[in-house]
């Protein structure tokens, strides 16, 4: 169990970290290189650098949302 | 208090840093808009980081509470069979089983 628990820590870390790179990279730093550079061809256009976070955070926040009202529902209904 | 206060600086400071960016508009406008969304996505992946880490450093004690049940157990074997002979003493059938 604690090295499963270890594994899932390593792995949020990992994640977190990359996405942390690639958003750098295509945020701040492709700006400043030419657009005929090969480099380019590695990143989408500048429109999914909006797109994807606010479709994720979209997302999170209805898991959220549909996650709570489920909780709220089940402890409601233990209750009565 | 202090803390918020810290925190409230230094959004500010940034609002400030990013107002100045778009009117001197030295870099291209599309991508100057982005950098409030960069700020939330690095704010984003660092609590994830921090996740991570915490789950990765969560202090577990599984010796102590191998050795802490394992001594449980037995004190409540004891009072069990103390019980018993108590029970048995004053004429009460709690059969003999163990």
């Amino acid at each position: 169990m604690e090295l499963a628990d270890r594994a899932v820590g390593l792995l949020l870390s990992v994640i977190s970290l990359s996405i942390f790179t690639y958003y750098t990279f295509w945020v701040i730093i492709l700006p400043f290189v030419d657009g005929d550079h090969f480099v380019h061809k590695y990143f989408l256009p500048q429109e999914y650098a909006i797109l994807i976070p606010v479709y994720a955070g979209v997302a999170l926040i209805c898991f959220l949302s549909v996650f709570i009202g489920y909780v709220m529902l089940k402890s409601k209904k233990k209750k009565s | 208090m202090k803390h918020i206060v810290k925190i409230m600086a230094l959004l500010v400071v940034m609002s400030a840093l990013w107002v100045s960016l778009l009117q001197t508009s030295k870099i291209p406008e599309s991508y100057t808009l982005l950098l409030p969304l960069y700020f939330i996505v690095s704010l984003g992946c660092y609590g994830l980081l921090m996740v991570g880490v915490g789950l990765m450093q969560f202090p577990t004690c599984l010796h102590e509470a191998v050795l802490f049940a394992t001594v449980c157990a037995l004190l409540v074997l004891e009072d069990i069979v103390e019980a018993k002979e108590y029970l048995k003493q004053n004429g009460v059938d709690v059969g003999s089983n163990s």
